[in-house]
């Protein structure tokens, strides 16, 4: 059994994470739903925005250019990293040319993606991750199950057994405004007192050379103003043109995310702190991290490049709101992660995700970029098939329909008794057990067919 | 070849053509908003449960110590107040208050002029500056902002400064918050908790 069908199993079979899944997806949902109703025409908006991103990915060398010009310019350093060991190596080396002993993080995937938390632990450089759910999962030794809530699998009863365990003066009241107000007494010395402030990017504004962070929380400014130093890990596609441009984008994230018309705290910072200014780090460190960007560009997933990290496609996603986040095991989970997961993996590790998708279009519908996800993901299987990736069984299987398929009078056949064989096995419209398909009724129950097959009802609809 | 120099190389191309860039923001999708009245919009806006912000109004801004004193005591808080070197804030008369310029760790209030207020979102507009601090303005428990009428604009467009930015321009829409632990939304995450936004009907000079 291979490492993702496990990690199914196991998710399948906790109903706690099942209970967390569908209470956050659910109401996030719902949140989106009232928010787009009330936009004057979000379907415009959603074009608008998925052609804002099409011009940065096709002018993207051109864009980074400049925004690393009217970065340089207004004091920054910029650094360029091609992969994610090498991206990691830079921050480390501004940390220990800082004498970083400890650093404060605000909520970034890329960082995530490119392994930032690791390299830092290697490093002896001690991490306070700010968010609270990364605060939570920090705290759980986890990694993050959805892109907008990582602690999302956690329940409240399981957040509160964490903090009695590992805050110094943890609550005493069971609600989670208690919970929180311990994290909040918690974090607030250790993000005062870091020495390196490390953020990711929301946008990169290429005509100013800002970089854009937007939370509900105001963690991002309580762990970027404080430190001597504050360092950006951004990914290339992160650019926009222009502050416009991205008031668009703006408002189609918080909306897409959690139903908001816009986010708490939207902060630009466009080099460090001025010479009179009361606050501020004395230094800031953009670094542009490829990462397999240029590939996708170059290979056919230039349209997942538009993707803006709202998490609309996993809430909506049936799969998703069955097994959560972990079971994708990529940074990435959802449609999005099932994507992006086989480019920084590898097809060969991660060829199944794609399998694990019903094609029901759900993300495709609710993507503020307009992502054609179902597309996407049927590239990979059709690149896993070509690659001879599929094990011997799912190519012999297909194998054998094919032969079967090309001869009408057997297919029929097959199809005739296949029908028969599920009528008898139905009970109340549902077949509970399937012979050599126990894979597919084990965790749920297959309708129950029409009583005879589609050519039959044809032919006898064409004699009437 | 530097990881600069390979990424560049696999994106060359022709530089982006502002007049298409810009055709892209031609008529954006965005909420209504009557600009005939945007007084009465910011205010609907900031009183949103997502922003849940209270307010006040005063006619000068030598009223405004009596405006702060008058949110502090209903608040059970006492008149003491972070407040940033600004002119147009250490002309008015703050006698009865406890005042410092630095924030500390566990500090109740702070007071700061915000630039623009946006009526689409009900959000405030800030800029870093000698006289403006940005540290006060997430840590303090309770968050009050002095804001002109007259700089009440429509939408976010009008919030972008032209020509040279300052180190942080950032947007403040409500309080500090969270949905981290299932969902639910919880005030005062890290920063603020609580939002007070006094009008001043006159100039802020």
């Amino acid at each position: 059994m291979s490492g993702f069908t496990d990690r199914v199993d196991l998710a399948l079979a906790d109903r706690i994470l099942k209970v967390a899944v569908e209470r956050t997806a659910g109401t996030a949902e719902a949140k989106r739903a009232v928010a787009v109703d009330a936009f004057p025409d979000f379907e415009a908006a959603r074009d608008r925005a998925a052609a804002i991103k099409d011009h940065v990915v096709a002018h993207l060398g051109a864009y980074l250019e400049q925004f690393e010009a009217k970065a340089i310019a207004a004091g920054a350093k910029v650094h360029w990293a091609s992969t994610a060991d090498e991206a990691c190596r830079i921050v480390i080396d501004i940390c220990k040319a800082a004498g970083a002993k400890s650093v404060a993080r605000s909520k970034s995937m890329l960082g995530e993606e490119i392994g930032l938390p690791h390299a830092l632990a290697e490093a002896g450089i001690g991490r306070v991750e700010t968010d609270l759910a990364e605060h939570i999962i920090q705290l759980a030794d986890e990694r993050p199950s959805h892109i907008i809530w990582p602690a999302m699998h956690k329940t409240r009863e399981q957040v509160s057994a964490l903090f009695k365990a590992k805050h110094r003066s943890p609550h005493e009241e069971e609600t989670i405004a208690a919970m929180a107000e311990s994290a909040r007494r918690e974090l607030r010395t250790q993000m005062l007192g870091a020495d390196v402030g490390i953020s990711g990017a929301n946008f990169l504004i290429a005509d100013t050379g800002a970089v854009c962070t937007v939370t509900n929380e105001g963690n991002a400014e309580l762990s970027l103003v404080p430190p001597r130093v504050h360092i950006v890990t951004a990914g290339i596609e992160k650019i926009v043109p222009s502050m416009p441009h991205a008031i668009h984008m703006l408002r189609m994230l918080a909306r897409s995310a959690t139903g908001a018309t816009l986010t708490q705290y939207t902060t630009f910072y466009t080099g460090p702190k001025r010479a009179d200014d009361r606050d501020g780090p004395e230094e800031m460190h953009i670094v542009l991290v490829d990462n397999g960007r240029t590939k996708m560009r170059e290979e056919g997933l230039a349209e997942m490049l538009r993707c803006i990290r709202c998490g609309a496609c996993m809430n909506h996603c049936v799969v998703f709101r069955q097994i959560g986040g972990h079971a994708y095991g990529g940074t990435y989970p959802g449609p999005m992660g099932a994507v992006l997961t086989p480019v920084f993996d590898g097809l060969k590790q991660s060829r199944e995700l794609a399998s694990a998708c019903t094609l029901n279009g759900k993300c495709q519908e609710v993507c503020p970029v307009r992502i054609p996800l179902p597309t996407l993901l049927r590239g990979w299987r059709e690149k896993s098939w070509r690659e001879g990736l599929e094990p011997t069984s799912m190519r012999w299987g297909l194998g054998i329909w094919a032969w079967v398929a090309r001869r009408p009078a057997l297919y029929r056949f097959g199809t005739g008794v296949a029908v028969r064989v599920m009528q008898i096995l139905g009970k109340k419209g549902w077949i509970s057990r399937l012979p050599l398909a126990g894979g597919w009724t084990r965790y749920r129950d297959m309708p129950k067919p029409a009583p005879q097959t589609f050519m039959n009802q044809y032919k006898k609809g064409r004699r009437t | 070849m530097s990881a600069r120099d390979a990424i560049l190389a696999k994106l060359k191309g022709a530089a982006p053509d502002k007049a298409a860039a810009d055709a892209l923001l031609i008529a954006p999708e965005r909420p209504a908003v009557d600009t005939g009245a945007l007084e009465a919009e910011f205010l609907a806006r900031l009183a949103l449960p997502s922003v849940s912000a209270s307010h006040d109004a005063i006619d000068t801004v030598a009223d405004l110590p009596a405006a702060v004193a008058r949110y502090l005591a209903a608040q059970g808080e006492p008149h003491t107040l972070c407040l940033p070197r600004d002119p147009r804030l250490s002309a008015c008369d703050w006698s009865g208050f406890t005042l410092h310029e630095a924030a500390a760790p566990d500090e109740v209030a702070t007071l700061a002029i915000a630039r623009l207020g946006i009526a689409e979102t009900g959000s405030l507009v800030f800029e870093t500056a000698p006289q403006a601090p940005m540290l006060p303005n997430f840590l303090a428990l309770h968050h009050i902002v002095l804001l002109a009428v007259e700089d009440i604009a429509a939408h976010l467009e009008d919030a972008p400064l032209v020509g040279a930015q300052p180190r942080a321009h950032y947007w403040i829409t409500g309080v500090s918050g969270t949905t981290d632990i299932e969902g639910t939304y919880v005030r005062g995450a890290h920063g603020p908790r609580f939002l007070h936004v006094i009008l001043l009907r006159g100039a802020v000079g």
